[in-house]
């Protein structure tokens, strides 16, 4: 659905993309990760066809951005980041000009505004002005301008940016209805958006690709140290000197202590479990052991590793 | 078309919705009423050689409103809707960049032709009132409009090409606004000033000078040479402002 080559972008000198390559399956929902100004908005609008790579070449849905613009135009819906809608327009009106526009007549334009009103929850609005409406209103309005047209491919420059978290919630919804037959690219520093509804994640720093691939498999790779967090009461000082002599325990801190119970937490080596071992060390000593985690990496951890080391290199 | 024909029908609202359309049109048929008043209170002075046309577009204050018509129409066209961000949502949808400039253009120069229907009204109404005894030259009534129309096309355009240059109306409303009077006055100077210099020099810049247009136009006269000066001129300007959004498209 999209294909990247090589792509790069120069403003005024500053490169805000880098020899970026990747592709995009169809059916995807592929996040784009990356912190403020790492090049997400520059490469969503070469891919857009708003303006052009300084060098390199991406098609989507098999027509090249420059030279078929205006095919790539068709089979796209794009949403930049601040959803930018005429605000001395009622909801109904804007949406009927862009459905226009898109190429929508008569019958099917009616029922496709309707569909995707009912589908962003904005039917309620309909009839207000685009300009009294609230920023989570606003957005869901370009969230259906951009799917008037059934377009294959979504872009979405943080579609959830501003919202509130129950409107967020509803937004992933919408999202995830989409699938089968929309393949989408949204962009987000939100780390969690990611891990709830993307089937890839693409994350970018400086204009530069640091990783493309599953979330589960990023999570996994990690090489960071995994958080094992136990609640016990037991006798004995050397309790947290006898957790940290088991295998692949790296440190064992004691975070509190609550009416006798001890609240523990162990770093363990990545890609280990201890907590059989914590199991038997407990009942070979009569502890006694009301709760244990385990806690994942995040990708939110991931991300942090990935920068500091593409900052180091 | 149907692309053509939508936006335009957009743009058309867009002017009507908002105030500034009807700001316009009321201060232009205040400031023309004023002309046309004078104008009869000429003739009422006695028997005169021109027509109630020739006085009320031949007198230096008929320019008064003028020019401050064509930066309130022009200066939102672009300048907003790259403010707002509306522009990077336009130019992703399949449309061309040449049909949007002149959806936008055409809509300009409708509401223009609008301003100026009041002020033809008053003639009409002055010829029913007095029975044809104030005399209503057809030609010259003709030929005053035309001119109007064709040097509203000229100066819109140039509002248009001000307005793609940047994304601040007021930058807008002034450089369109300075173009038009430089043009205006570049004919004025010389024919004020140029009694003195050579007779081609004088036919040279008679050539742009909007005051001798309106003067061969409002007296019957309708030469095709000022309409072929500023059809081109106009078509200049839009090709400009084409260029100007389309180099978004082609800067590396």
């Amino acid at each position: 659905m999209i294909d990247v080559q090589d792509l790069t972008k120069h403003y005024a000198g500053r490169v805000a993309v880098d020899r970026l390559t990747f592709q995009v399956e169809p059916g995807q929902i592929v996040g784009f990760l990356g912190p403020n100004g790492a090049g997400k908005s520059t490469t969503m609008r070469i891919l857009s066809g708003y303006m052009p790579p300084t060098s390199g070449r991406a098609r989507v849905n098999g027509h090249d951005v420059f030279h078929a613009s205006l095919q790539v135009r068709k089979s796209i819906g794009y949403m930049p980041e601040t959803a930018p809608l005429y605000t001395d327009m009622r909801v109904k009106e804007y949406l009927r000009f862009r459905a226009e526009l898109k190429g929508l007549t008569g019958r099917a334009l009616g029922q496709r505004m309707g569909e995707v009103m009912d589908l962003c929850m904005i039917s309620d609005v309909r009839r207000r002005l685009i300009g009294h409406l609230s920023k989570g209103y606003r957005q869901r309005v370009a969230l259906a301008d951009a799917l008037l047209h059934k377009p294959p491919l979504l872009i979405l420059d943080e579609p959830t940016n501003g919202l509130d978290p129950v409107q967020i919630r509803q937004v992933r919804e919408i999202l995830q209805n989409l699938k089968p037959a929309h393949t989408i690219l949204l962009s987000t520093h939100i780390l969690q958006e990611v891990e709830a509804v993307c089937d890839r994640v693409l994350m970018i720093h400086q204009g530069r690709i640091l990783a493309h691939d599953t979330p589960d498999k990023l999570t996994r790779q990690l090489r960071a140290a995994t958080l094992v967090q136990l609640e016990l009461k037991g006798e004995g000082t050397h309790l947290l000197n006898q957790l940290e002599s088991l295998p692949n325990v790296r440190k064992a801190t004691l975070d509190g202590e609550d009416e006798g119970w001890k609240r523990i937490s162990l770093r363990v080596e990545a890609r280990q479990d201890v907590r059989e071992a914590v199991m038997n060390l407990a009942s070979a000593e009569r502890w006694q052991l009301r709760e244990m985690h385990r806690q994942m990496p995040t990708l939110e951890d991931v991300f942090v590793e990935l920068v500091a080391s593409d900052r180091t290199r | 078309m149907r692309l053509l024909w939508i936006l335009l029908k957009k743009e058309l609202r867009a002017f009507f919705v908002s105030p500034v359309a009807y700001v316009v049109l009321a201060l232009v048929m205040v400031l023309s009423g004023y002309s046309f008043r004078a104008a009869l209170s000429i003739l009422e002075r006695g028997p005169s050689e021109g027509s109630i046309v020739q006085w009320m577009f031949q007198p230096n204050w008929f320019w008064l409103s003028y020019f401050f018509v064509f930066p309130l129409l022009t200066m939102r066209l672009f300048a907003e809707e790259k403010k707002m961000g509306t522009f990077e949502t336009l130019f992703t949808t399949p449309v061309r960049t040449w049909q949007v400039v002149l959806s936008k253009y055409l809509a300009a120069v409708l509401v223009y032709s609008v301003l100026w229907m009041p002020s033809w009204l008053n003639f009409k109404i002055v010829d029913w009132i007095t029975a044809g005894q104030v005399v209503v030259p057809p030609g010259s009534l003709t030929g005053s409009y035309l001119i109007l129309l064709a040097m509203g096309c000229f100066n819109l355009a140039i509002g248009c090409f001000a307005s793609s240059l940047t994304s601040n109306q007021i930058i807008a409303a002034v450089v369109s606004f300075t173009f038009s009077l430089l043009h205006f006055l570049g004919g004025l100077f010389i024919m004020v000033l140029g009694r003195k210099v050579s007779e081609t020099f004088v036919d040279i810049i008679n050539y742009f000078a909007s005051m001798e247009h309106i003067r061969t136009y409002t007296s019957g006269l309708i030469d095709t040479q000022p309409l072929v000066y500023y059809s081109s001129l106009a078509l200049l300007f839009l090709a400009l402002t084409h260029q100007v959004l389309e180099f978004r498209r082609w800067k590396p």
